[in-house]
């Protein structure tokens, strides 16, 4: 029994230890400290993806490390294991802790982000969005692969061209809360109700950023509605998933599937002509772009409303207002997939 | 001198695998990881499933478990928002009627274990879905949000205490610790539970009331998922249905590493409460360490699996030094 005192007496002297150990530590950086690095320190950029582990994301992580070896920026990549918000918000308040300088972040869900990004920014940390969008006063600058609108569009034109302006159609989106996908739904739709009042959308299935679900929901959606023309799978793990379970159910070239993934990713869909066109744009100038945009908006050199933005080997980009845009979404199909390697 | 012989309570183990992880922690970060700031963090960020914790223990000390909790607090979420967006009701109320819900939802739970007899492992697996479905119906997959100030203040906000900025969260918290750590160690309800996942049929016949015993312990814990959700909602200002997925795991691990025995009948809200912290600790400092986050499920792993083979050597050497002093006679080879 004294052994057991000495020991709850041994953690409580640790425990106290560890915590009065903060009173010799010096205060966090002070609010309004001027903007850029201390001349001879270097630039900390804390990069988070939706999910780790995923081909789309690992493009975007060596477009960034290609930018901060350029630049010399010190970037500290980490994401979730799973597409959950929960953690991406345990993963930059341990940023918070460490003072990073920048926070970049493809957030799961806008608003749920929002208040540790604020608390981030109280601390002096500057903070952008990239792929996927938090809610617009909890960052200084979004990184936009491309307009939502643009996005949208190309996929509602593309599934036109393959399947007529009348037909039923089904979208596979990621979750259900992530900022971008809904995005382009939205813009989908538009599209629709503008030009091609005739297609309709029976419906619209999560798949969670996991590719065996996106098969399963796919499969669900081609018995449930058998006379459905085309499949909409709109992130890079939905799309393989839903081009596998079509050609699986034996409807390849009955059923359309038109979606945004990496042609790595589809390539074996497209050389089998499940697939025509992947549409995406380049996750490695995403995450390339992502470090100038950090690195500038640190120093003050990005300023709202630029119109326009130098990036590396990039050239020069848009700014519309407080977001930054790569470009148009582009085409992969059968015909160039073989020249990229992501 | 035998582990039984240095450790006469399983929770002084926890407190010192604490302790180990706190100065592992500490070493691998030695700028960030020591500040009170951050230590509070730690603690705001494990108050839900603190919460929740307290609860499954005294569920799974009667051999019972729930795997619904995320569910729940993910309906409790739901509920909370459309009371205060769509019935208009002031956000006390709001919250107030997500704590029901969430005590109606360990009510039917508790009475589909208890009338139908079916391994709760079975029941809990399917209300898991069943709320989900619920909460997934209820809000049509739109979050509420633009909560009032003063109740985000509740997940997001700190009181002054002179130097330190306390999460306002941590007193409610250690008063839900405290009050189930009282519960189930100090109360005839409390040993009830133990006597039921030592041996139900013999506790049963010697007077406990079973039935109503369970039924009490799964509506306590859907009562205190109810309770989580409301912070969590004030923490992440969204009320949302794929909220708290894969909670459970979490929860069940603290408690698991926490030295709550999953046959039932051994444990306790105090170890369960340790080891929540332990794993709270071991991920920040992880964080904090650049360790990337798939590399932190394994150490997790390993670390569950450490803590649960030292419960268990623990328990049979304190078993042996039990009939030792009993004089009976152990033979080796056991």
């Amino acid at each position: 029994m004294r052994t057991n005192y000495t020991i709850t007496a041994a953690c409580l002297a640790i425990m106290l230890l560890v915590a009065s150990g903060c009173a010799r530590r010096p205060q966090v950086t002070p609010v309004g400290q001027p903007a850029g690095p201390a001349p001879g320190t270097q630039l900390t950029v804390a990069m988070i993806p939706k999910i780790e582990g995923i081909d789309y994301f690992n493009a975007c992580q060596r477009g960034a490390q290609e930018g901060a070896a350029e630049l010399g920026v010190r970037l500290i990549y980490r994401g979730p294991t799973e597409n959950k918000v929960e953690r991406q918000i345990e993963i930059v308040d341990g940023f918070i802790a460490q003072g990073v300088d920048v926070v970049a972040i493809s957030p799961n869900d806008p608003v749920a982000i929002a208040p540790v990004l604020r608390k981030a920014a109280k601390a002096g940390i500057k903070v952008i969005t990239w792929d996927a969008d938090a809610a617009p006063d909890a960052r200084e600058f979004f990184v936009d692969q491309a307009t939502p609108q643009s996005v949208g569009y190309a996929l509602v034109d593309e599934m036109v061209a393959q399947v007529g302006p009348e037909a039923k159609v089904a979208i596979v989106t990621g979750s259900l809360t992530a900022a971008n996908q809904n995005e382009w739904i939205k813009h989908m739709k538009a599209r629709i109700a503008e030009k091609y009042p005739k297609l309709t959308i029976v419906a619209t299935k999560p798949s969670e950023e996991d590719q065996q679900l996106a098969f399963t929901v796919t499969q669900d959606l081609l018995k449930a509605y058998p006379d459905i023309k085309g499949i909409f799978a709109i992130t890079s793990v939905a799309f393989p998933g839903a081009a596998d379970a079509v050609e699986q159910a034996g409807k390849k070239g009955k059923v359309a599937v038109v979606g945004l993934a990496t042609p790595k990713g589809m390539k074996p869909w497209v050389k089998s002509g499940t697939v025509k066109t992947v549409i995406l744009w380049n996750p490695v100038d995403l995450g390339y772009l992502t470090i100038y945009v950090a690195k500038a908006v640190w120093e003050g050199t990005l300023r709202p409303g630029a119109g326009e933005f130098r990036a590396g080997r990039l050239g020069t980009v848009k700014v519309q207002g407080r977001e930054v845009v790569l470009g148009e979404p582009f085409k992969f199909t059968a015909g160039n997939i073989d020249q990229f390697e992501f | 001198m035998s582990l039984a012989g240095i450790f006469s309570r399983r929770e002084s183990i926890l407190a010192a695998i604490l302790s180990l992880a706190i100065l592992a922690a500490c070493i691998a970060n030695p700028a960030d990881f020591p500040r009170v700031s951050n230590l509070l963090e730690i603690l705001r960020l494990a108050t839900e499933a603190g919460i929740i914790v307290v609860g499954m223990t005294a569920v799974i000390l009667t051999a019972g478990i729930d795997l619904s909790v995320g569910s729940i607090l993910a309906l409790c979420a739901v509920i909370l928002g459309k009371s205060w967006h769509g019935a208009g009701l002031p956000i006390a109320a709001a919250a107030l009627v997500a704590v029901a819900a969430g005590a109606a939802c360990g009510i039917l739970n508790g009475l589909l274990i208890t009338r139908f007899g079916l391994p709760p492992l079975i029941i809990t697996l399917a209300t898991m879905a069943l709320y989900r479905g619920l909460a997934l119906g209820l809000s049509r997959a739109e979050p509420v949000h633009g909560y009032p100030d003063g109740f985000l203040w509740l997940g997001q906000g700190t009181w002054k205490l002179g130097p330190v900025a306390l999460p306002v969260q941590l007193p409610v918290l250690l008063v839900v610790v405290l009050l189930g750590g009282i519960v189930v160690g100090r109360t005839y309800w409390g040993r009830w539970l133990y006597a039921v996942g030592r041996n139900e049929v013999a506790a049963g016949l010697s007077g406990v009331p079973v039935r109503a015993l369970k039924l009490a312990a799964y509506t306590a814990l859907g009562l205190l998922t109810g309770l989580a959700s409301v912070v969590y909602v004030a923490r992440v200002s969204t009320a949302k249905a794929d909220a708290g997925i894969m909670l459970e795991l979490d929860v069940i691990t603290a408690c698991v590493l926490g030295g709550v025995s999953i046959f039932g009948g051994d444990g306790s809200v105090w170890g369960a409460t340790l080891g929540l912290l332990i794993v709270a600790v071991a991920r920040r400092g992880m964080d904090l360490a650049q360790v990337p986050s798939a590399h932190q499920s394994i150490m997790l792993g390993l670390l569950l699996i450490l803590a649960v083979a030292l419960h268990s050597a623990w328990s049979q050497a304190m078993h042996r030094a039990a009939l030792e002093r009993a004089g009976a006679v152990v033979s080796e080879g056991e």
